[in-house]
């Protein structure tokens, strides 16, 4: 298909043969073009481009000034915010631990209080028991010292088979039973 | 890919081995013009050095337009560009005073990267630059800023330590004379011009012929059976050559730029 | 010696790259060792490398250039 010339691929091709100095020089029609076009390009960056570009980055340079003063007193009002908040809570922990260690001492009174309340309560129920049974025991003594003189009295009347003269045989064994008592002790 | 198979049309595939074209400069002559007015050809060149033109302001006015605070991908890539043809290549080079410049440059820069790029934008496919009208008229425009400069800043002492310097041995200062007047004023705008073009005379060149021949033979396996294998080697190290070309154009792009900045700045402080 | 005008262009160009090809690698070599000795003055190092490039290469340059003239 390409071995023979194809008129469309021809088309282009140079009627008069070109010399290789050609090449190097320029053609008018192309220099032309290549000064207008340079000449509008370089006018286009002289008038607009580096007008533009200097205004948006200086635009962009104060935004971002802007922002990051505005970010760095945020940040300090956040800081002293943050400081506020600390101060408070470690006032709060502070006033915790007070009444902790408060309600702590107060339950060591109550709790210190009760147990004497009940050391004493304790003492005098001890107490009044042992005086209960102290009085009780004296009085069955008592009553038991009777009986047994009123015993040894009939097993002494049934022995003499007379009466004794009651009150004063009574006096006696009463002293016998003291005696006695006394020797038992 | 018109543009490209053009080169080598008439290739006989069962001869050759490469399909080149008869006579290389038809690769970089439109001879036919869609119009003429009163001498001007408007030849496809023509119209792609306009195209160019409304790229490169296409991109800077849509980067730019808006100005938002926070820009978008785009936006901020073009204000990338400006910045750093500003500030590294015009400040960064020439001191202080290169703000004055940053216009030039950034025209330079911008025409020149864009132009360059059609070497390997599909559909168009040639580089502008290669043609040396661009080239020459932008050296010839650094050349008239520079020798200007140097005359303003420095008077006829620009010429005097140029052509007779006091750093060099007296018995030398002739021939380091004259060898810096040639080179600053005859080869520098000359080699500015031709380095670029000739970076995308040869790109162009490489570009066209292997891409084009391996098209050629690919497409001919009718005709030639097995032998159109050949074409396969030729296209693949084309496209490894195409993705070279992309760094080629931005670097000379990028080279232009700087060397016009240091030729200022040679002329803006000449001690150095 | 008109068929063989092309060829005798060419054979011009290739002597005239030789010594540009050295010269460019010497250049690069050297920046490149500059700016491993000191990575702070890389910016400056490579502004002159590329000078230096844009001088040597200037003979490869008009080999170019006669390639097409001659």
């Amino acid at each position: 298909m390409f071995a023979s010339a194809t008129p469309w691929l021809l088309a282009t091709e140079a009627t008069e043969e070109s010399e290789g100095i050609d090449l190097l020089l320029p053609e008018t029609s192309e220099l032309i073009a290549g000064i207008i076009a340079f000449a509008i390009i370089f006018f286009f960056a002289w008038k607009w481009v580096f007008p533009t570009i200097g205004k948006t980055l200086e635009a962009r340079q104060a935004a971002i000034k802007a922002d990051y003063e505005a970010a760095e007193s945020a940040k300090i009002e956040a800081e002293s915010l943050k400081n506020d908040y600390q101060a408070q809570l470690a006032q709060a922990r502070d006033e915790a631990g007070r009444i902790v260690e408060e309600a702590r001492q107060a339950g060591e009174s109550v709790r210190a209080e009760v147990v004497a309340r009940a050391d004493v309560e304790a003492a005098a129920i001890k107490e009044r028991a042992a005086a209960d049974m102290s009085g009780e025991r004296d009085r069955v003594a008592a009553s038991l010292r009777r009986e047994v003189a009123d015993l040894s009295l009939d097993v002494a009347e049934k022995v003499v088979g007379s009466s004794l003269d009651r009150p004063s045989q009574q006096a006696l064994v009463d002293r016998y039973i003291d005696e006695l008592g006394g020797l038992g002790n | 890919m018109e543009s490209v198979i053009l080169a080598a049309s008439e290739c006989d595939v069962s001869q050759e081995i490469i399909c080149a074209p008869q006579d290389v400069l038809e690769l970089f002559f439109f001879k036919d013009a869609l119009f003429t007015i009163g001498g001007f050809h408007f030849t496809r060149t023509v119209f792609l050095i306009f195209l160019a033109m409304f790229i490169v302001l296409g991109l800077l006015y849509f980067g730019l337009r808006k100005g938002e605070k926070v820009p978008s991908k785009f936006s901020s890539a073009i204000e990338a560009l400006v910045t750093f043809v500003k500030e590294d290549i015009a400040i960064g080079i020439i001191g202080p005073e290169g703000v004055k410049y940053a216009p030039y440059l950034l025209a330079v820069f911008m025409f020149v990267i864009v132009g360059n790029l059609f070497e390997v934008t599909p559909l168009i496919n040639f580089p502008i630059t290669s043609r040396m009208a661009i080239p020459l008229f932008i050296s010839l425009v650094t050349w008239v800023i520079f020798v200007i400069v140097g005359f303003k800043k420095n008077g006829l002492r620009y010429l005097g330590d140029l052509i007779w310097p006091k750093s060099v041995p007296v018995a030398l200062r002739w021939l380091v004379g004259i060898i810096e007047f040639v080179s600053t004023f005859l080869l520098r705008p000359i080699t500015l011009a031709v380095r670029l073009f000739a970076n995308l005379v040869a790109g162009h060149l490489m570009l066209t012929l292997l891409l084009a021949s391996g098209w050629i033979f690919m497409s001919s396996v009718g005709d030639i059976g097995v032998r159109s294998i050949i074409g396969l080697p030729w296209f693949v190290f084309g496209l490894g050559i195409y993705v070279f070309e992309i760094v080629v154009a931005v670097l000379q792009a990028y080279i232009i730029t700087l060397l016009s900045a240091v030729y200022v700045q040679t002329s803006v402080h000449p001690e150095h | 010696m008109e068929e063989i005008k092309g060829a005798i262009a060419l054979v011009g160009y290739g002597l005239a790259a030789i010594g540009p090809g050295i010269g460019i690698g010497i250049v690069v070599g050297n920046a490149i060792q500059a700016m491993a000795r000191q990575p702070e003055a890389a910016g400056m190092a490579r502004t002159t490398m590329f000078l230096g490039i844009a001088f040597t290469e200037a003979l490869a340059l008009i080999g170019f250039v006669l390639f097409f003239i001659a």
